[in-house]
């Protein structure tokens, strides 16, 4: 084995905190005995395919097979501490050493063949590996062959030649990248697939102060942990608390995510810093002011100006994003502690791990694994603490995967930023003056388990000198003064690809752009003039004639008649990277091609051209790579992407609220690499990011006339603007649907032959006591108990008559009242919301004590038909007696056989207390005369069997219009005038089934079979709210009889489509496609990000049913109640089978977010139905009764 | 609730017991081992969790254990080829279509599902069949031609062609 080391040397720019350097020996390139050449960075992947370039300079300059060289990445014990990797600065600046300590390994390797061999050193090399000049042998050495049986250690000579550009063999040419085979088979071990024997799950829950890392409530915030809170939770082993740090440990990970939701937490309550408006909030934030640059007299030149243009640009809070939230595991040993990560910066990390356990760093290991991408810092260290606090509490190794919303919320973000420039041109139109201030407040974020828990005190944050990346405008102004405003930050912020030079260079472009039309010089044109670095103008202007830059001269005049605005921009930018002066990466050039819809205000680039020249190019495929994540990451932040904020915090806390681009939307990318081989390699994975904002803006400019000079360009923005300044483009309208015709006698229950006994209030009371005898006992105030039985044995009933009841069961739901969430089956306790109170359901079971384990027949048959308990007491007609009532002899004696023959669960489900005079049992009895009839069911024979064995069901057991008829104010429905017109159930909308109903397709019978068969129909939408459960209920109904309610029901929706059903659905898909098209808001974006995935389109390729919205009855429905429900709390056991849940959106949308998609939905799918209004207080009124 | 059930998955039948409405990815993840899938948000927004039920793309973060168990094939990316020589496994790796990779599993399995049912699409469709698969690194261009080469719609060899035209910078 041969190895070569140096001893280790300080990082530099980003240290360490805390962490104090100890010198060791670290082995930069090792050859061991087998041939297998490892090469060692403390730099890490984060995507970008450096291991693959890192192995192509070691391979070249050891005149090794690329086969056999592997990287070691980012791992504390094995590679030296180069620092975090961070600045495009990996291939630039730390492969230095390496490509060294290759060479010097090539030496050492050919004198020790020398002397194996006899043959003079200069007269040998390597070729792929392999020994040559040596004349004759049978069987070439390899380098392994030179290293068996020894052990040698070298000690890096930084003197040490090494090859010259035309000597390069690899270097320069394209080469596959290394990890793309595994992260295709799914072989690659993600810090996410990291599983050590023993390890547990830890979710984390973190504070309400969400996003922030200092304040004073930082650390001090916590109240309470209320643990009993999931002490019912089968395999929780822990809940860790440590002061504001929270988490929770299980044995398996959907254990510990339900810990997590469930534990109680009480917080004091917090005042954040008010973030709706991030650019105010950083004029006002304090600052040092530091001069980087101060040229000529620009405070001096201000007022001398011919054409003075004092300017701002605006940078938004922005995020990584990665699509992986943040996962680590840790395992607390003897020996210390071992973290599995995917952090950019292992050593910073082992020295912050260290400092929150309070142990020596040596004792901490961290080995970096591959994790999603990230492009600066995001959650991935703190996770990391967040797994050595939980492994350290339960003794265990411990898994901690962040949530979606946890990594949005709490990932530094990339940061506001403000920069205001004052000067303008002298007479000749020459730039004059450019006196530029920048303001970024940011810092280097600490781990967040060290302020959460207090080792790091969070009051007053560190300030850092981060605002002052690429500062410096590039062109030449004969007065210039740049001042950076150092400053805190205010939410949690730190680097994020391009840091503080992608807004800078949105100002130094966009200005110069400004400058250049009111000059009335080509911006081209002008940028050459005044670019003194000729490599950049050279790039700048192959960039453009790659383009077909066409020289303007003349200010933009755009058609206001035209609807699409076309028009092309440039920019540039020469990244300057860490901690200034800084080091220059790679130059960039845009040339951007937009359109600009005036009707949506939507920009689409359509095509960008470009420009890159980064010296010599290791691999030009990952360069040409890079170049083009670059242009699509920096097209989607500059189109649509800011972070928002609200009393809570960040609000984004999801795609639908943070939306990134999609396919459709990426533009046309052509590269232009400059050649120079010949020039040292320079950072390329930020570059092309830089001058993207700018060349998007003037684009926009030169389609427009406008200056767009605050990113993001979103759509509302754009328009208001272009409305403004162009005059309101009104679009072609969109034709309005049809109107259904209604047509036919509209249907009558069975029971109306009988008369509307019971319910004919205008007939007075004293109608009521001349109805059927049964009113007449009904209205006893008391009633005699019947006396308790012995409970039933096994084999009192066949198994035949139990089967039936089990149907019958199953007709009439009861199991979806008498069922609590989670509980048992019939066990009862479920809370039913009425306008008179709380009603909770009772056991059904035959327990003697809580159940019905004591009913005889005739007791259970009174409760049944008329509302009467065992006992006597009234019963309330939140228990369905009044359609029970026409249950048949044979069923209602089947449906006792089925319930006594169930397993007895003793359980008392909670007390129903309802407000006065409902709490009065005995007050029902006065309401029974009123509306209730015992009459039995009788046909209708002027229908079919059919008709009148749904009849049967919908009306008697399955109690349809218990929930789909609306009620008096007595709680009575109202089946004579109102008769399945719509109703309310536990809070929920239960809409009108006649032809009352809202559906943009009439109801036809077999889609009321689709959808009371399988939870869905493809023409409405899928069982939803509260009636999920009772199509899980009809499961075991057979087809027939679900057949005949689905016939029954469909009598009453008289509706007709006016060409058919599938024409109709046909009309109100391609009109809410065209309304769609016209609106690309903020509740377009969230629908497009978070909703459309599972309920836009149709797909054969797809799972699952796919809902369209613009069919469901609860787009058009008068409220949107049921909308907002199911957007807060979400479809966690959807009907139909082969169906996605729908995640709850509670804790993932603000008010305000739901009302913007709501509307929206509104807008586009029923505008005939008018905008709902109040939108926001509805959702928190919705929200504030918590979940149903 | 918790239950016993059983899953096929890439042909082998396994048992299972966790509670009824955990997800299928967790189950996927940590009962069975297989890290091709991979948990992107939990919401179904993303795609990262693909997997094929009875050969249809599903997100796995929102399919229900009882909903899988109810399916007679569940394949992951680790099934689609034993060593990668599925199409669309290799049209990504000559498209080099992979940054740090944790969407790829989503894009390789919905591709995969979408040109079972579509075999010739063209660009456009290609690319709405992509819309709800994120990707952050912004690898779609090299996506979209791995894409195209599992499609027919573009040769392995063109890659050639395409980077002399790209790098005539002077």
């Amino acid at each position: 084995m041969l190895q070569i080391f140096r001893k280790s040397q300080p990082p530099t720019g980003l240290a360490a905190r805390g962490g104090h350097f100890v010198s060791r020996e670290d082995v930069l390139v090792q050859i061991d005995a087998d041939g297998q050449v490892l090469g060692f960075c403390g730099h890490v992947d984060l995507g970008t395919g450096i291991a693959t370039s890192l192995a192509q300079i070691v391979a070249d300059e050891l005149d090794a097979d690329p086969a056999r060289v592997r990287m070691v990445l980012g791992h504390t014990d094995k590679t030296p501490d180069q620092g975090a990797t961070i600045a495009s600065e990996t291939i630039q600046i730390t492969a230095k050493p390496l490509r060294k300590a290759a060479a010097q390994a090539r030496r050492v390797l050919l004198d020790r063949a020398a002397t194996l061999t006899n043959h003079p050193a200069p007269d040998l090399s390597f070729r792929n590996g392999k020994l040559e000049g040596i004349q004759g042998q049978e069987r070439s050495m390899d380098m392994g062959d030179l290293v068996r049986d020894v052990t040698l250690r070298v000690e890096l000579d930084e003197g040490t030649p090494v090859k010259a550009p035309s000597e390069y063999r690899l270097v320069g040419r394209e080469m596959p990248r290394v990890d793309i085979p595994d992260k295709v088979t799914g072989r690659m071990v993600y810090v996410h697939d990291v599983r050590v024997p023993g390890m547990l799950y830890g979710c984390v829950i973190r504070p309400p102060y969400g996003g922030y890392d200092h304040g004073p409530f930082v650390g001090r915030s916590l109240l309470d942990v209320d643990r009993e809170s999931v002490s019912h939770i089968p395999g929780l082993v822990d809940v860790v608390v440590i002061d504001d740090f929270v988490g929770v440990v299980a044995e398996r990970e959907e254990q510990a995510v339900e810990a997590a939701r469930a534990l109680k937490v009480t917080w004091a309550p917090i005042a954040l810093p008010d973030l709706s408006d991030p650019i105010e909030a950083v004029r006002n934030n304090p600052y040092e002011p530091r001069v980087v640059l101060d040229q000529g007299d620009a405070e001096g030149h201000l007022e001398t100006l011919a054409h003075r243009l004092d300017r701002e640009y605006h940078w938004p809070y922005q995020m990584h994003g990665s699509i992986g939230p943040s996962c680590s595991v840790a395992e607390w040993h003897d020996a210390g502690l071992t973290v599995w990560s995917g952090t950019q910066n292992p050593h910073m990390l082992q020295a912050d791990i260290a400092m929150l356990m309070g142990m020596p760093k040596e004792r901490v290991t961290i080995i970096r694994h591959e994790a999603a991408g990230c492009y600066g810092r995001n959650c991935a260290d703190d996770v990391g603490g967040d797994a050595a606090l939980l492994s350290r509490a339960v003794g265990r190794p411990v898994r901690v995967q962040l949530s979606r919303a946890q990594e949005h919320v709490w990932e530094p973000k990339g940061a506001v930023q403000l920069v205001r420039i004052r000067g303008g041109l002298d007479e000749s139109g020459n730039p004059l003056t450019c006196d530029l201030d920048t303001s970024y407040p940011s810092n280097v974020s600490p781990l967040l388990a060290l302020v959460l828990t207090g080792v790091v005190p969070a009051d007053i944050p560190p300030v850092a000198q981060m605002g002052d990346r690429t500062a410096i405008p590039p062109y030449e102004y004969a007065n210039t003064r740049v001042t950076v405003k150092d400053m805190p930050p205010m939410a949690r912020a730190s680097w994020f690809r391009g840091v503080s030079a992608l807004p800078n260079s949105f100002a130094h472009d966009s200005y110069i752009d400004e400058l250049a039309a009111e000059a009335g010089v080509d911006p081209l044109e002008y940028r050459l003039r005044h670019l003194p670095d000729q490599r950049a103008a050279e790039l700048l202007k192959a960039t453009a004639a790659r383009a077909g830059w066409e020289p303007r001269t003349e200010p933009p005049q755009p058609d206001p008649a035209e609807r699409i605005l076309h028009g092309r921009g440039l920019a540039y930018a020469l990244y300057v990277h860490g901690p200034f002066p800084g080091k220059p990466a790679a130059w960039s050039a845009w040339v951007a091609d937009v359109e600009v819809d005036r009707l949506t205000g939507e920009v689409s680039v359509t095509r960008a051209v470009v420009g890159q020249d980064a010296g010599l190019m290791i691999n030009p495929a990952g360069v040409r790579h890079q170049l083009h994540g670059n242009v699509i990451q920096s097209t989607s932040r500059v189109l649509t992407e800011q972070v928002t904020f609200d009393d809570k915090g960040v609000e984004s806390k999801e795609w639908g609220g943070y939306p990134i681009i999609q396919f459709p939307d990426i533009p046309e990318i052509e590269p232009v690499l400059m050649e120079r081989q010949d020039q040292p390699p320079l950072g390329a994975g930020e570059s092309t990011s830089v001058p993207s904002a700018a060349a998007i803006a003037n684009a926009m400019y030169a389609a427009t006339g406008v200056r767009f000079r605050d990113v993001p360009f979103t759509p509302e923005k754009v328009k208001a603007r272009l409305d403004e300044a162009l005059g309101v483009l009104e679009p072609q309208p969109v034709a309005a649907l049809p109107a259904l015709l209604v047509s036919g006698e509209p249907a009558q229950p069975a029971m109306a032959r009988q008369g509307w006994k019971g319910r004919l209030r205008t007939a007075g009371f004293g109608a009521a006591f001349a109805l059927a005898g049964g009113a007449l006992v009904s209205l006893m105030p008391w009633r005699a108990p019947i006396a308790p039985v012995a409970p039933p044995v096994a084999g009192m009933f066949s198994p035949e008559i139990i089967a039936r009841g089990k149907l019958v069961a199953a007709a009439g739901d009861c199991a979806v009242c008498h069922t609590a969430p989670g509980g048992q089956k019939n066990v009862g306790g479920l809370a039913l919301e009425t306008p008179f109170g709380t009603i909770y359901s009772t056991n059904l079971t035959p327990d003697p004590a809580t159940g019905i384990g004591r009913w005889s027949y005739p007791a259970f048959e009174r409760a049944m038909r008329e509302g009467i308990g065992r006992d006597g007491r009234h019963l309330y007609p939140a228990f369905p007696y009044t359609a029970f009532a026409k249950t048949s002899d044979a069923d209602m004696q089947a449906l006792y056989a089925y319930l006594m023959s169930q397993e007895p669960v003793s359980k008392q489900p909670p007390k129903t207390a309802l407000k006065f005079p409902y709490n009065l049992r005995f007050s029902m009895a006065g309401w029974n005369a009123l509306f209730h009839s015992t009459a039995p069911f009788a046909e209708d024979p002027n229908r079919s069997a059919q008709w009148n064995r749904g009849a049967y069901l919908a009306e008697g057991l399955g109690h349809c219009s218990a929930c789909h008829t609306p009620r008096n104010a007595l709680g009575a429905e109202r089946w004579k005038s109102d008769y399945l017109a719509g109703g309310e159930a536990e809070g929920w909308i239960a809409p009108a089934l006649s032809a009352l109903s809202r559906s943009p397709l009439p109801w036809s019978e077999a889609d009321l079979y689709a959808y009371l068969r399988t939870g869905f129909s493809p023409n409405h939408g899928p069982a939803g709210g509260p009636m999920a459960p009772v199509v899980h209920a009809m499961a075991d109904l057979p087809d027939d009889d679900v057949q005949a309610i689905a016939h029954y029901i469909a009598s009453f929706d008289t509706r007709q489509a006016p060409d058919g059903a599938s024409a109709r659905r046909e009309d109100v898909l391609t009109r809410t496609a065209s309304l769609q098209a016209l609106e690309k808001g903020e509740g377009a974006r969230i629908y497009s990000s978070a909703c459309a995935a599972c309920h836009e389109g149709e797909g054969a390729h797809l799972y699952g049913a796919r809902p369209q919205l613009a069919l469901n009855s609860n787009v058009w429905a008068e409220t949107p109640d049921n909308l907002i429900r199911v957007l807060l709390d979400g479809a966690p056991s959807p009907a139909h089978q082969a169906a996605n849940t729908m995640p709850a959106y509670r804790h993932l949308f603000s008010d305000r977010q739901i009302a913007e998609v709501v509307g929206f939905l509104r807008r586009t799918m029923a505008p005939e139905k008018g905008a709902w209004t109040d939108l926001v207080a509805r959702v928190a009124r919705l929200r504030a009764e918590g979940g149903h | 609730m918790t239950t016993s059930v059983f899953l096929t998955v890439n042909g082998r039948r396994h048992e299972v017991t966790a509670a009824v409405e955990t997800p299928l990815l967790t189950v996927l993840r940590n009962d069975l081992g297989l890290n091709g899938p991979k948990f992107g948000c939990g919401l179904g927004a993303c795609g990262a969790c693909t997997v094929l039920l009875d050969g249809k793309a599903a997100r796995s973060c929102v399919v229900r254990l009882d909903a899988a168990a109810a399916c007679g094939n569940i394949m992951t990316l680790e099934g689609l080829s034993p060593d990668g020589s599925d199409p669309v496994q290799k049209a990504f790796v000559a498209a080099q279509a992979a940054q740090c990779g944790y969407c790829l599993n989503g894009m390789v399995m919905t591709l995969r599902a979408f040109l079972d049912v579509v075999p010739h699409p063209d660009e456009r469709a290609l690319k709405e069949a992509l819309r709800y698969n994120l990707c952050r690194c912004g690898t779609h261009v090299e996506i979209m031609r791995a894409a195209r080469i599992a499609a027919g719609l573009e040769s392995v060899d063109q890659e050639t062609a395409v980077h002399a035209k790209e790098n005539d910078g002077t």
